[in-house]
């Protein structure tokens, strides 16, 4: 920046630049082609107007234009032929006056070649010497001219002030930019430092929160924060990354690569009937606009952890085919009774709660279950990661050229087998209420207990577990349920086991009766129901077998004469013949029918050839029935001869 | 089976710092260990033909048949090793210092030291679990920059172990405690350890010791306090070339990763020489 500077910079532009950008160059040979293009455009118009005869009529336009100037020509000519001897004089002259100006010009450099060599050969001769013409050589020798720089004549004053005057105003002009210049970079420094406290404070505000910030392993100057889980799938874990970038104005920004930014979750409805009555809540409700980078972290976090557990979901899914799940490109769908069924998908968060009239709720009866599930599959797959860190802490295998397959997390699995379970058990629990009413009506004591969702071995617990995987362990093991009661035979207990296991087999449902039947001690329900039905028409038959038994222990009361006892003629059939104490013949017939809800009992003649009863009483489980006479009362009522 | 292998030496002032790191580059909590040693040295038992059977081999699995030439063929130094707690040593009557278990590994509550941590403090000898280890001296001329051997583990009935070892002709030679932290990366076990030693003044040296002296008593092997870190690779089928090239690289990918904190190389082979003179 000092005064002899601005010498050199007169040639540039008035300010003083230091050039920082290279400079462009120019390309020496401009693109003719879109110039000619648009020449040809302007003067002829488009090229879509070109036509074969406009064409046509150009060229002959140009052959008549020609044939007129070689006539023109050819008129002229012979004025031309007139002085042609004049002419070439002329151009013999005119020749001659170039070769002569050429010789001269090249004279001349030569002199001043020979002069400035002559000069220069007193410094540096051998140098010198090779651009000095022979005869020079000859003639004159080396380093015999001299230059010596002499006082030049004093400037006049005025000349000498405008200098001081220019080179002042110059001077001012630079420090001016100069100072222009240093201010900007001033500026410049000063907001890249704010925007630079204000990442790393931001940084610093994600760390303290306590996220993991480092370097990114592939990009060993930028910094990036792990909220990933270390335990899932190597693609789920890797995609826990990402990376902190600053904005212009120091913000920061969340990059996570190529992945989309949206936030996904696991959505879980339940249709019951085509109708959709239940779906399940989104848990992070982030405010929208305003997203601190917490927000945008933990709702990256969240889109992976669903991300991975819908992944699993299906994963698991498909080796579930088998048990009625059906997976479709993102959707996963099971039914858990004949009418209600189960959806699951990953859906976007914020999508959802706009265009929710894609997808019509019809009702929110079943939120809660909806719910319930969505929250189970994540506490399942958090197990499974306690899992993953469990195995992966203890000494590996030796290594081998067998592929370790890792298993499918159980999470669909638990979850089918509660509510499978839970349905038969309901259903089990209703239908033996419904038999007992029927009892009850009939004037019948009897009772049941039911011990729902027992563990099955529960000496097998592992103390050592964390509570927590304790207490979903005790999710993942064979669901068991018992239900057991007494019937009107006080020595014949019966019990009913449900069993529901996915995991393990015998697969889905079991029923497992057992009951003692003294009259009957060759009976026994076959071992592992797996139908409804059956074991339904198994309990019915049973219960009407005790039915029977009790009929036939019948006794009238001591001193009541006149009174028949009834024997099990056909028990399997439900059909008693009484026995005179006194005859021993066989007279009246009794036919006991039991159904769900409803039981009755005929009483006919034995001789009654069509079989129309003579009296019959039915007991309906319907708490507001009229008063009816109990089932011994009618025994009794009918067994008077 | 065999085993691939890196050492390094670890100074004391270091291993502070490069158990943080392992712990961060492996994702765990340190694995707390305590060992008991025994050597055990072959001895032929005047009386004891130790030719072939002939024909009986045949039927032998290919197992048997290798602990067979193992047990009868050359003459080895053995280990039995059995895991011990801080616990099963000696009060001292005085606070427990560094020896004391870590307490990150407690909260994590996955180590399953932790049980009966609270039955008692003594030390049951005739409960004490054993494995055999043998360990073949490293192979010799391969080309490769890791220790490999053949090696071999089994359990042991429990409790006293000498008259067993001395059934199948081994002698009790001496017993030493190693200490140290296990950490898992994949396939590779990572064992930052030390050799501690038992006070000289404890008595009978010819059979291990029933009770154990307080842990403050032990001295470590290496008076400086520096610690070994041993990682090893165990591969199924030593005869396959792919899987043991696959298991060399997996260990050359650590040193790698270790580069900047500590220089894992081959050991000596002949400092491994197990073979009884």
């Amino acid at each position: 920046m000092s005064s002899d500077d601005h010498g050199d910079s007169s040639t540039a532009t008035d300010s003083f630049t230091i050039p920082l950008r290279p400079l462009i160059e120019k390309r020496d040979r401009p693109d003719t082609l879109p110039v000619e293009i648009a020449q040809i455009n302007a003067q002829w118009g488009t090229f879509r107007g070109v036509n074969e005869d406009q064409l046509r009529a150009k060229i002959q336009e140009e052959k008549d234009k020609e044939g007129l100037e070689d006539e023109e020509e050819e008129g002229e000519k012979p004025a031309g032929e007139v002085d042609s001897a004049e002419r070439l004089e002329q151009l013999y002259k005119r020749r001659a006056e170039i070769t002569q100006f050429a010789l001269q010009a090249q004279m001349e450099t030569m002199f001043a070649l020979d002069f400035v060599s002559l000069l220069l050969s007193k410094h540096a001769p051998r140098q010198a010497e090779t651009s000095m013409s022979a005869f020079l050589r000859k003639a004159v020798p080396l380093g015999s001219l001299n230059s010596e720089i002499v006082n030049p004549p004093p400037k006049p004053e005025s000349a000498a002030q405008d200098a001081k005057a220019v080179s002042r105003g110059w001077r001012l002009q630079s420090f001016d930019s100069a100072a222009n210049k240093l201010l900007k970079s001033a500026s410049r420094l000063e907001t890249e430092v704010a925007s630079e406290t204000r990442y790393w404070s931001e940084v610093l505000a994600v760390k303290d929160k306590g996220w993991k910030v480092c370097r990114l392993p592939r990009e060993r100057q930028a910094l990036g924060v792990q909220y990933g889980f270390l335990e899932a799938t190597p693609i789920f874990r890797d995609r826990g990354l990402a990376s902190l970038r600053r904005a212009d104005d120091g913000s920061l920004i969340l990059d996570k690569g190529l992945v989309p930014s949206k936030s996904r979750r696991v959505r879980v409805r339940v249709k019951v009937n085509d109708r959709v009555t239940g779906c399940s809540k989104s848990t992070s409700s982030t405010a929208d606009g305003e997203e601190s980078i917490e927000t945008r972290i933990l709702q990256a976090r969240d889109t992976v952890y669903e991300e991975e557990l819908f992944h699993e979901l299906v994963r698991e899914a498909r080796i579930m085919g088998s048990q009625g799940v059906t997976t479709r490109q993102n959707l996963i769908r099971f039914a858990v009774s004949e009418e209600q069924e189960i959806m699951l998908d990953l859906a976007d968060t914020d999508l959802e709660s706009s265009s929710e009239d894609t997808d019509v709720i019809d009702s929110h009866e079943d939120d809660v279950l909806a719910d319930a599930i969505a929250h189970s599959t994540r506490i399942l797959l958090c197990y499974a990661h306690r899992q993953n860190l469990r195995r992966r802490t203890q000494p590996p295998p030796p290594l081998s050229q067998k592929r370790r397959h890792t298993p499918e997390y159980q999470l669909l699995r638990p979850i089918l087998a509660y509510l499978q379970h839970h349905s038969h058990v309901q259903w089990l629990e209703s239908f033996i209420k419904d038999m007992y009413g029927v009892l009850k009506t009939a004037g019948v004591e009897c009772d049941h207990t039911a011990n729902l969702f027992l563990p099955v071995n529960p000496q097998r617990k592992n103390h050592s577990l964390p509570k927590v995987e304790a207490l979903v362990q005790g999710f993942l093991v064979p669901l068991e349920s018992t239900v057991s009661g007494s019937l009107i035979t006080p020595q014949s207990p019966f019990r009913v086991r449900i069993r529901t296991s996915l995991v393990t087999p015998p697969f889905g449902t079991n029923y497992d009766i057992s009951m003692t039947m003294p009259q009957h001690p060759g009976i026994q329900p076959p071992a592992r129901v797996g139908l409804r039905d059956e074991a339904a028409a198994i309990l019915t038959h049973f219960m009407m077998l005790d039915v029977v038994s009790a009929v036939s222990s019948y006794r009238p009361q001591p001193g009541a004469d006149g009174h028949l006892t009834w024997q099990a003629a056909y028990p399997h059939h439900g059909e008693l013949l009484t026995v005179s104490p006194t005859t021993g013949e066989h007279k009246k017939k009794m036919k006991v029918t039991l159904a769900r809800g409803e039981m009755t009992l005929h009483v006919s003649h034995v001789r009654a050839a069509d079989g129309t009863s003579t009296r019959s009483q039915t007991w309906k489980a319907d708490p507001i029935a009229p008063q009816q006479p109990g089932l011994m009362e009618f025994v009794a009522d009918v067994s008077m001869e | 089976m065999h085993e691939l292998l890196l050492f390094a030496s670890v100074p004391h002032h270091q291993h502070h710092e490069l158990r943080q790191q392992l712990a961060g580059l492996t994702a765990m909590q340190p694995r707390h260990r305590l060992e008991r040693r025994l050597i055990f040295k072959a001895y032929r038992k005047p009386g004891v033909i130790t030719t072939r059977v002939g024909a009986s081999q045949n039927v032998q699995g290919v197992d048997l048949q290798r602990l067979n030439k193992m047990l009868n063929g050359g003459m080895f130094y053995t280990q039995v090793v059995g895991p011990v707690l801080h616990e099963n040593f000696a009060a001292a009557g005085v606070t427990r210092g560094e020896g004391g278990d870590d307490p990150d590994a407690a909260m994590s509550g996955i180590d399953e030291s932790q049980k009966d941590s609270f039955s008692n403090s003594s030390y049951d000898y005739e409960s004490q679990s054993w494995k055999l280890e043998f360990r073949d001296i490293p192979e010799a001329g391969t080309r490769s920059a890791v220790t490999a051997r053949l090696m071999a583990s089994a359990g042991l009935p429990k409790g006293d172990i000498i008259e067993p070892m001395n059934a199948w002709g081994y002698g009790f030679v001496t017993e030493y405690v190693v200490e140290g932290d296990i950490f898992i990366l994949n396939d590779i076990v990572i064992f930052l350890h030390r050799v501690l030693q038992y006070p000289s003044e404890s008595a009978d040296p010819h059979v291990p010791r029933r009770q154990l002296p307080p842990f403050e008593q032990m001295t470590p092997l290496d008076k400086s306090g520096s610690y070994v870190l041993q990682a090893a690779i165990t591969v199924q089928d030593g005869g396959n070339q792919e899987t043991m090239r696959t298991a060399s690289q997996h260990l050359f990918g650590l040193r790698e990763q270790l580069r900047s904190a500590v220089r894992l190389e081959q050991a000596d082979r002949l400092s491994l020489d197990t073979r009884a003179k």
